[in-house]
């Protein structure tokens, strides 16, 4: 499902300059749920950015899904963004003044489904993460877990084929951590590619496969 | 982007904020409500200053004997000017061209009673002038019925009279004055025509009757009270070229020394006019210069507004780009929310602008304050400005929000 040979990226602050990534090899079968892992600074956030087409890189090559992803116009890139990505962050990033619904509705709305329509999904999607009498509430009217949860529907919304998850559990503790990572395995038995950025050993250990990323390079692939 | 779902979307984040969008209204409306009520109040000083004018003719010179206050050629000051007929027919020759021109005698009080045939008659103190036909066009007066003084009438001396509104109220009530008879002070005329003045209360309570007969009834020495000449379109640098060498000439015939300001009485409305029109042009300069201002403050205000709203909105346009917006949608977004919220409100600053001047114009009746109104075409500058500056000043910060990356936008707690 992706696809990445020698990928680099350089970042450039003024006269300075910092190669993040050095040359990134790394493949992701279709249906596999991946835990990406590194400290701070070997550059995880960058790969996510990159993999989720939120950002370019510089040399290498990207291929989601068998296609090439190299020089993609802003316009293409959000296009593909809605056809085959849906994300998951760390601080949930719920529209506050948005209901559950109308957030979970979101990605539809980009996609030009009819307003009937995007309802109707955000309420199936809601009752499948056990949300569906919280539809009409705010965020802010909501638990952590309850918020991941429904960034998880909104993630879903519009049936992507991979989902990147950017420390979906930072932000919660431990019980609801486990609860959520058993929604996303459950997901991803529907042949669904998870790539989990974390930091914590536990949420890794919960997928298939760990990669480390160190200044910048994989570390190893070892299997689980 | 103008589809339903997108409307629904720009409603729903307004309402969303509902602080944010309060203030941002307030300060349009403000800056609408204040340009469009100057504006008002300009045209409300701009008609007190016009109506100063309507009484007579911009364009005419008007001549009239006063009293020495020098010594001049052997004649002692304080000695009264009279015009007669042969003064107007050589300050005619002194004008560019054949001037329209009207004589004029003033009587103040007399008693004009109205001769009623069926019942009692009814009378009062009213103005009486006699006058020549082109009177109506210098004093500008609007014939209401019958006719005005005519050329025969001015050459047969005929006793009829042309009233004003005041008496046919006063005397006639219901009736039709005309070929009614009025006596004046003895004399009976016929009434042949009504006016109206709109520029002078005055002139509303006078009945003209022909030059002619005033003079043979009233001046019997000849003498002639006023005398009133058209400029017709004369530039006026050369109307005050004419009403000097008038000046000149009658001082000289009437041995007025021509340092002496109250002997002979040359007034060139033109001129006046020029002055008013001048200083009334600087007013203008003036209110347009506040207004803009205002409207400026406002619309720097608003931009900062919007720029503050998008920015706390950098990690909400970072979600929408991941979850498929493109930069576009986003831009026409925050652009449309800032021009929707933008003509709502200076749409409703207009409405009350337009509010208040219309109910205060009515009591609005001073001299120079008159009929206080909105100039259409100021109200809607004043939108397409609102409406440029809502683009510009969602635009920018729009711009710079969809530049910024989104997980690095979404990273920031």
């Amino acid at each position: 499902m992706i696809d990445l040979l020698g990928i680099t990226k350089t970042y450039t602050t003024g006269a300075q300059s910092m190669q993040v990534l050095k040359g990134v090899d790394l493949v992701v079968e279709t249906g596999e749920l991946v835990a990406i892992m590194g400290s701070s600074g070997s550059g995880k956030s960058t790969l996510l950015n990159i993999l989720g087409l939120l950002d370019g890189y510089d040399e290498g090559m990207y291929r989601l899904g068998g296609k090439n992803m190299a020089k993609l116009t802003e316009r293409r890139a959000a296009e593909l963004r809605r056809e085959m990505l849906g994300f998951v962050f760390q601080s949930f990033n719920l529209i506050g003044f948005k209901s559950a619904a109308e957030n979970v509705a979101l990605p539809l709305y980009y996609q030009k489904v009819p307003r009937k329509d995007r309802l109707r999904r955000s309420h199936e999607l809601l009752e499948r993460v056990g949300l569906l009498e919280w539809a009409d509430h705010l965020p802010s009217q909501m638990s952590g877990g309850q918020k991941q949860r429904v960034a998880i529907a909104r993630a879903l919304a519009a049936q992507p084929r991979v989902i990147l998850a950017d420390e979906p559990t930072g932000a919660l503790d431990s019980a609801t951590s486990k609860e959520v990572m058993a929604l996303l395995k459950e997901l991803n038995g529907d042949a669904m590619t998870m790539v989990v950025v974390t930091h914590e050993a536990e949420i890794a250990a919960e997928c298939q496969r760990t990669i480390r990323l160190r200044d910048g390079l994989v570390e190893s692939a070892a299997d689980v | 982007m103008f589809d339903r779902d997108a409307w629904l979307e720009v409603a729903h984040n307004v309402l969303a904020h509902p602080l944010r969008t309060t203030l941002t209204g307030i300060s349009v409306a403000l800056g609408v409500f204040i340009l469009v009520v100057m504006q008002g109040l300009g045209y409300g000083l701009q008609n007190g200053v016009e109506g100063q004018f309507a009484d007579d003719a911009v364009n005419s010179i008007w001549v009239k004997g006063g009293r020495t206050q020098m010594a001049y050629r052997g004649q002692l000051p304080n000695r009264p000017i009279k015009l007669t007929n042969a003064d107007v027919t050589g300050l005619s020759t002194q004008a560019d061209t054949v001037p329209a021109s009207s004589r004029r005698i003033r009587l103040w009080g007399a008693e004009v009673v109205w001769e009623n045939p069926n019942g009692k008659n009814r009378g009062g103190g009213f103005g009486v002038r006699g006058v020549d036909p082109a009177h109506i066009d210098l004093e500008r007066s609007i014939l209401l019925s019958g006719r005005y003084i005519n050329d025969r009438d001015v050459i047969e001396s005929r006793k009829v009279a042309v009233v004003g509104p005041n008496i046919v109220r006063d005397l006639f009530r219901d009736v039709d004055p005309l070929g009614e008879f009025i006596r004046i002070n003895a004399v009976v005329f016929q009434v042949v025509g009504t006016f109206e003045d709109p520029g002078s209360r005055w002139e509303n309570r006078v009945a003209y009757i022909p030059f002619s007969t005033a003079q043979q009834l009233y001046r019997t020495d000849g003498g002639i009270d006023q005398v009133l000449y058209s400029t017709g379109d004369m530039a006026t640098e050369a109307t005050v070229a004419q009403s000097n060498r008038m000046r000149t000439w009658l001082k000289d015939v009437k041995a007025v020394h021509p340092d002496d300001s109250r002997g002979v009485d040359v007034d060139n409305n033109n001129e006046e006019y020029a002055m008013y029109a001048s200083i009334f042009d600087g007013i203008r300069l003036f209110i347009w210069g506040i207004g803009l201002m205002t409207l400026l403050a406002g619309a720097v205000g608003v931009a900062n507004i919007l720029a503050i709203g998008v920015k706390e909105r950098t990690k909400e346009i970072g979600v929408r780009k991941a979850l498929g917006a493109n930069n576009g949608s986003i831009v026409g977004l925050v652009v449309m929310e800032s021009t929707v919220l933008m003509l709502v409100s200076g749409s409703l600053g207009l409405m009350l602008a337009v509010g208040l001047l219309t109910t205060v114009a009515p009591m609005a009746d001073h001299e120079y304050f008159q009929n206080p109104q909105v100039d259409h075409s100021i109200a809607l500058f004043a939108l397409l400005v609102l409406v440029l500056v809502g683009l510009a000043s969602g635009l920018g910060p729009a711009l710079r929000a969809v530049a910024i990356r989104p997980v690095e936008a979404l990273r920031d707690e």
